[in-house]
């Protein structure tokens, strides 16, 4: 008796473990995309060295130009059409030791608005997880940069394109062991890749484990994403970007905003049908008194 | 009028005849419109850098030039189509000018955007293989191509009937191109009755003013969902970008035909007088309703926390001496002052004035909207200056001057007068 009520009790258990995963996974933004095929890129930037063998590898697996200095000194570097990934030191002006090195690159969103607002689609978000730019079919509008709550997207002026990370969409299907660049080259161990759930739960591992690891960015910024970083501290207090928490990519929100317009476009037709109506009449009753003064 | 010619030739010798300022102004225009040329090509051959102010502020004049020139563009669509669309014959008076403008400065506005986009061929190719429904920038593009058929199709049918009596007037190759323009030989077709039937032209003016809307609408709200930059996102630009429009189409049309019969020295007739005057008043009141908009926009955006800072740029940063002085004092304030003062003393000079400040005081109000917004949340501490790059201003000159040189040119060969017909 009591042995077949702890098996059922361990069921439910199991159960309730269950419902409250997809309970988590339906409700929560952050978890939507913690799905078992998708991949994730875990950055820590507590254990980052700064060595830039990451900038390195990325600029000899997608072919990209070296800029002066850029690889051997602390200079700020800007994401652009030639660095796909950036390291910067960034320090919290209130806690000087928390200085990191910031490992920062596209995020890969769950719902980019990068893609959400490409006018030719040629921005795709892959089942894997890579938000990738097709080269080929890219505009150069840069529509997406001005969407992208990060500003990733960079325009290449030579390729007349825009361009970006791609999370080494071109390694990983072929080699399914194989990772992107940047984490292969990783010294220290700072960069990890793997699937999503299993970065999500080694995260927070390390943030439990880890007292200088306090915040995970990426799980609910920008609507989750699927590029993760442990920071020290708040990523407002490092300088870094500050994404909207809420989905980017709200396609309810676009026809509110669209809505309104339609709607004072409307009100605005009503408004010149209202006063082209009042002064016609006014032209012709102007037109029946001067008949009656001539007549 | 140019009824009085004889031939083809006796028509280019009459245009020629004019003034020396004419030629001045011609020769200045063509050599700033060479030099826009001049600014493409090298964007060609070396790299679109040369247009580009700053990376991380990557939509600059280009861009902001495109929305002064659509914003127009619809903004006399609207104020044409109260003549022939929604039947006040008064403004039939203006119809010919303010669609053969809205026609141009459509077009100018796609060449200028066309010249930002890195593979504008794509642009044409994609919109039509792989259209992303989701994106604002699709339907603005596609609505304008609409709008651009509609528009040019509606100046044609206006400018037919006197297209046909130049034809009729002209000889040897003067008649040829006007009849080949009107389609002369449709003239006993069961086609040309339709052609003629104003039903036609009220329902392609209703099509464009639809489209021309439309489009606007998600110029609007291309800005309008872009979350990731507080001062565009939301319902505000729509809404704001539809009466900008008409109160710039209001400002074109008057700076326009009055400078036109000044320049010209001709004497602008009267019922052509009484409009402009009602049309300055009207003026003024959408300015004041503008005004009140602004107002509106910077009162809320100031207790919006993530609009703060952005709003600040214009109140007291790097862009408050073009807020105040040219959007507030030369776009909006001095003009109304001046149109209130004008039209009721029927002073012609005084609304030319203040349609032209109108006019400078938007198209620094397009480029403070565009780039503000990308200043902030990237660069942190705002713009050290806000110029644009050498070739931008050069392609920018040139683009307008090719826009004022095409204008010229249609009021020389092109019937842009007022009807006669009522």
């Amino acid at each position: 008796m009591n042995k077949a009520g702890k098996n059922i009790g361990r069921r439910d258990f199991l159960k309730l473990l269950a419902g409250a995963y997809a309970y988590v996974t339906l409700n929560s933004p952050g978890l939507a995309g913690a799905q078992t095929s998708r991949y994730g890129k875990l950055a820590d930037t507590t254990r980052c060295i700064g060595c830039k063998r990451c900038m390195s590898a990325c600029k000899r697996w997608n072919k990209l130009e070296v800029e002066r200095d850029e690889l051997v000194s602390d200079r700020e570097t800007d994401l652009s059409a030639q660095n796909w990934v950036v390291v910067n030191l960034r320090a919290d002006d209130k806690n000087r030791s928390h200085r990191i090195y910031e490992h920062w690159a596209c995020q890969h969103c769950i719902e980019p608005a990068c893609a959400g607002v490409c006018p030719v689609k040629a921005i795709t978000k892959l089942p894997r997880g890579n938000v990738v730019v097709n080269e080929k079919k890219c505009i150069g509008c840069r529509y997406c940069y001005q969407a992208c709550p990060y500003k990733v997207p960079r325009f290449d002026f030579q390729k007349r394109v825009t361009r970006k990370c791609t999370l080494c969409h071109d390694r990983i299907p072929l080699l399914n062991y194989m990772k992107p660049a940047c984490v292969a080259a990783c010294p220290v161990d700072a960069l990890s890749f793997g699937y999503k759930h299993e970065m999500i739960l080694e995260a927070k591992k390390r943030v439990y484990k880890n007292e200088n690891a306090r915040y995970i960015l990426g799980l609910k910024e920008a609507g989750g994403t699927d590029m993760l970083t442990i920071l020290p501290t708040k990523p407002e207090d490092l300088g870094l970007i500050v994404a909207p928490i809420k989905v980017v990519n709200n396609n309810l929100d676009k026809l509110r905003v669209t809505g309104a317009g339609f709607m004072g476009a409307a009100a605005l037709a009503g408004l010149m049908y209202t006063y082209a109506s009042l002064t016609r009449e006014n032209i012709q009753d102007d037109h029946d008194n001067r008949n009656e003064k001539q007549s | 009028m140019t009824t009085g010619t004889k031939n083809n030739l006796d028509i280019i010798f009459n245009h020629l005849e004019n003034s020396r300022a004419f030629y001045i102004w011609v020769s200045i225009l063509v050599s700033a419109a060479g030099l826009a040329l001049y600014a493409i090509l090298m964007s060609w051959i070396y790299s679109l850098e040369i247009f580009e102010f700053s990376a991380q502020v990557s939509w600059v004049t280009m861009v902001s030039n495109y929305v002064f020139l659509v914003v127009s563009s619809t903004g006399l669509c609207i104020v044409t189509s109260l003549g022939h669309v929604f039947g006040m014959q008064r403004y039939e008076l203006i119809s010919r000018r303010g669609v053969f403008l809205s026609l141009i400065t459509i077009i100018f506005g796609m060449i200028s955007i066309g010249a930002h986009l890195g593979h504008p061929e794509r642009a044409m190719i994609f919109n039509l293989l792989t259209p992303n429904f989701r994106s604002a920038m699709w339907w603005m593009g596609t609505l304008y191509t609409f709008y651009i058929v509609f528009i040019a199709i509606e100046y044609w049918l206006l400018a037919r009937p006197e297209l046909i009596e130049r034809s009729d007037q002209a000889q040897g190759a003067g008649e040829i191109i006007y009849s080949h323009m009107a389609l002369k030989k449709l003239n006993n077709s069961r086609l040309g009755a339709v052609l003629k039937n104003h039903k036609l032209l009220q329902f392609v003016g209703a099509a464009a003013l639809i489209s021309g809307l439309s489009a606007h609408n998600t110029l609007g709200a291309l800005f309008g969902h872009v979350e990731a930059r507080p001062l565009w996102h939301g319902s505000y630009y729509p809404l704001y970008f539809l009466l900008s429009a008409s109160f710039c189409g209001y400002a074109w049309l008057l700076a326009v035909s009055i400078a036109t019969y000044k320049i010209k020295k001709e004497e602008i007739p009267e019922n052509y007088k009484s409009l402009i005057f009602e049309m300055a008043q009207v003026l003024a009141l959408l300015l004041s309703v503008g005004l009140v908009f602004t107002t509106y926009k910077m009162g809320f955006g100031l207790f919006a926390p993530e609009k703060v800072k952005p709003i600040l740029l214009f109140l007291k940063g790097p862009f408050s001496r073009a807020f105040w002085l040219f959007e507030i004092g030369i776009g909006t304030v001095l003009p109304i002052a001046i149109l209130l003062w004008a039209a009721p003393k029927k002073n012609i000079i005084g609304v030319l004035i203040a349609s032209v400040m109108v006019l400078v005081g938007v198209y620094v109000m397009r480029y403070d909207f565009v780039v503000a917004a990308q200043v902030y949340p990237v660069i942190k501490n705002g713009l050290p200056s806000y110029l644009p790059a050498f070739m931008e201003v050069l392609f920018i000159g040139g683009l307008l001057g090719a826009l004022f040189l095409t204008y010229i040119l249609g009021e020389k060969f092109l019937p842009l007068k007022e009807e006669h017909r009522h």
